[in-house]
């Protein structure tokens, strides 16, 4: 057995005669991703369902356009995805305040009057800031709304105008004569947008793919899968870097100074602490993961990427945490510097919060971070496609810490 | 003529302005048992390290079997190493801490495992050999500490002060091992700073202090410095200045004053009748002394005369 692979097993054997902390950072993402995922309330399947709007909605108009308008949200998608209440404006700015809703849709005076003369109308829309995401919905649904009734207000603006008119008579006074020729022009509108409309030329059919030719099992978002990689590369972080910090412990307690009077090189240490934390994390990554499918129904997609993409973090993990004891005078240095850079790489790098929400410049250290690259290696792998650019820095970015490593420590491990 | 295993010469070391070595120059014969000797601060780890090779930017030269001892990695393989600290696997036991020890200097596993055995043999760990070393008693763990060193048969052990922290039972234990290891054929460099020690296990002791050598030989050749004079302890509430400027009014016809600190003195007397005199001068003085005790020649004599303090300072 070479020396190299003597302390491997040893370090390991060790690891699993106090296996605590290693089963804690397994544990703990799993726990942490099950806490965050329930927050975010998942369904039974573990797919993502919103719960429903609330809506305020004040009607200052109270006319044809506006009763169309709120008319929409009694169809059956509308009224699953929106909880409308009716109120005034004082009401709503008040229910507004306490959170009741997520947002308050305005309906202005003389809005069906204004659509039918053309002019320019607002609907307006109060988000509550308290919500981040729900109110956006709501603004974007007004915002279509909007778009749908200026086209319909042009299309028809003549139509609109009798409308309108005969509004304003009473029903005696108005004899089919009279309305005969603006009917025929709206049956003429109508058969013409009909020509457009039914059957639709151009639809639009929506699939989500694994990998190309291949359907997903699944047509809903997995939080899980959302959650989990961030965690995992934290507390891979975690597990790994006791395992390098062993050289700073073992300097101080003397057992590197009886290594070094053996016919142990420090190359052959350094490559063997390397070698152990990598391997260590290798195992506890591979059974999170195996964990995550279990327990979160986490679909991997393809498990021998998924593989390099885990030996390659953790190579870099190994290798920058040996780098890192190369340069710390003693122990207490490395124990107080590790948990700050780990929790560091971890804020800038997607595991506390999701990247997308992070500002431009915290994303942008961020991709000097392992965990942003695994995160973005593992997203991209669960889209289908190639982490190519993930498992090149992380192990070109590994290799070279290695390198830097081996060369500074084995002088530093002679020196005792 | 008997052949050297281990020539070191003109070794210097410093810590900036600190001297650690001073042109130390020693040597250690096939099977020598050797007791370094010397104050905390004396130069022992330091010797010690250069020789383990974890200490660099010295000069002078160390030769082992003839060969310089930092050129040749394979040396290695000849030399053991007991450190001060306890550097093993507290989460192991002591069989799996020997093989893996063992282990780097590639032994066979079968001949590892045999000498495994008869090490935890040696050392009376034998019935402990499955328990976490954890679970031992200080003694227990020096006691492993030196059976690591020897686990690759070396020819030449180097033990820095091996026997620190532990009780008399456990002390007598391994200075035992150490003679017994000797007695075997490997020579033994062995670092102390507990005269007892040296004199019940080394056949020659070399006294060191501020990073030089003092003086060396057998017990009886070291003893001879002082010669046959008595050695009287002085202590009490004294200043080492005032000792000073009492002792030497007087008449120091065959008296040798070795130390003087505050609280205590060591006087060498050729002529044991004439210590009522000194003592009434003293008495006289109104010196308030505590405690005088008379000793027949040893080396703490040597030691205080060598070194001018004793091994406590």
């Amino acid at each position: 057995m070479s020396r190299t692979t003597l302390i491997v097993r040893n370090d390991l054997r060790r690891r699993l005669r106090a296996p605590m902390a290693t089963i804690l950072f397994l544990v703990i993402p799993l726990a942490m991703t099950g806490v965050i995922g329930m927050v975010f309330n998942p369904g039974a399947d573990n797919r993502t369902q919103l719960p429903p709007i609330r809506l305020l909605v004040v009607d200052n108009d109270k006319d044809l356009a506006a009763k169309f308008l709120l008319g929409a949200f009694d169809q059956k998608e509308l009224k699953d995805m929106f909880q409308v209440t009716l109120t005034d404006t004082a009401t709503g700015e008040a229910l507004m305040r306490k959170g009741k809703a997520s947002a308050m849709l305005v309906i202005p005076e003389h809005f069906s009057d204004d659509l039918a003369d053309q002019k320019p109308t607002a609907l307006e829309v109060v988000k509550n800031p308290s919500e981040e995401f729900l109110p956006g919905v709501a603004e974007e649904f007004a915002a279509t709304m909007a778009v749908g009734f200026s086209a319909l207000a042009q299309v028809f603006a003549d139509e609109l105008k009798v409308i309108k008119s005969v509004r304003n008579l009473s029903l005696e006074a108005v004899t089919i004569a009279d309305m005969t020729p603006f009917l025929e022009m709206a049956r003429a509108k109508i058969i013409a947008l009909r020509s457009y409309l039914s059957p639709l030329l151009l639809t639009v059919s929506s699939s989500t793919t694994t990998r190309p030719g291949r359907e997903a099992r699944a047509s809903g978002f997995n939080i899980f899968s959302y959650i989990f990689p961030g965690m995992l590369i934290m507390f891979l972080l975690f597990t790994i870097e006791p395992s390098l910090r062993e050289i700073q412990n073992e300097r101080a307690d003397g057992k590197t100074r009886r290594m070094m009077f053996s016919p142990l090189s420090g190359l052959e240490l350094v490559t063997a602490r390397i070698f152990s934390g990598w391997l260590l994390g290798m195992a506890v990554c591979l059974l999170a993961m195996g964990a995550g499918t279990l327990i979160f129904g986490i679909d991997w997609v393809s498990y021998p990427l998924q593989l390099a993409l885990v030996a390659a973090a953790c190579l870099c993990c190994a290798a920058l945490f040996a780098m890192l004891n190369a340069f710390f005078r003693n122990k207490n240095q490395a124990g107080a510097f590790a948990s700050p850079i780990i929790l560091v790489f971890s804020a800038f790098g997607g595991s506390l919060l999701p990247l997308e929400q992070l500002p431009a410049g915290m994303r942008w250290v961020g991709r000097f971070t392992i965990n942003n690259w695994f995160i973005t290696g593992c997203r991209e792998i669960m889209d289908g496609r190639l982490p190519i650019a993930a498992l090149l820095v992380l192990t070109v970015s590994g290799l070279f810490f290695a390198a830097v490593a081996m060369a500074v420590l084995p002088r530093r491990l002679s020196a005792g | 003529m008997q052949q050297h295993i281990l020539e070191i010469k003109n070794l210097s070391k410093s810590y900036g302005e600190t001297v650690a070595l001073a042109n130390f120059s020693l040597d250690l014969g096939k099977g020598e048992v050797l007791g370094l000797l010397g104050p905390n601060g004396a130069g022992k780890t330091t010797l010690i390290s250069i020789l383990s090779g974890t200490l660099r930017d010295f000069t002078g030269s160390v030769t082992f079997k003839g060969q310089d001892l930092f050129a040749d990695r394979g040396l290695k393989n000849l030399i053991g190493i007991v450190p001060q600290e306890m550097a093993f696997y507290e989460d192991l036991n002591a069989t799996e801490n020997l093989l893996f020890w063992g282990g780097l200097y590639a032994i066979p596993e079968k001949e590892l495992k045999k000498r495994a055995r008869e090490l935890l043999a040696l050392v009376e760990l034998g019935a402990r050999a499955r328990e976490p070393v954890k679970k031992f008693s200080g003694g227990m763990k020096r006691r492993l500490n030196v059976a690591i060193g020897l686990i690759h048969r070396p020819e030449l052990l180097l033990l820095d002060e091996p026997t620190v922290g532990i009780d008399v039972q456990a002390k007598m234990s391994i200075l035992d091992i150490i003679r017994n290891v000797g007695r075997e054929g490997t020579s033994v460099v062995f670092t102390t700073h507990q005269l007892s020690e040296v004199e019940q296990t080394c056949a020659r002791i070399a006294i060191m202090d501020r990073g030089t050598i003092l003086a060396q030989g057998t017990l009886a050749e070291l003893i001879r410095i002082v010669g046959e004079k008595e050695v009287v302890e002085v202590s009490g509430e004294f200043s080492a200045a005032a000792f000073s400027a009492i002792i030497q009014q007087f008449d120091g016809n065959g008296m040798e004053v070795l130390s003087v600190t505050d609280n205590q003195a060591h006087l060498a007397f050729a002529d044991p009748e004439r210590i009522p005199a000194m003592m009434q001068h003293l008495f006289q003085r109104h010196l308030p002394i505590a405690d005088l005790k008379i000793k027949s020649p040893n080396l703490e004599a040597v030691f205080l005369k060598m070194t001018g303090r004793s091994l406590r300072d």
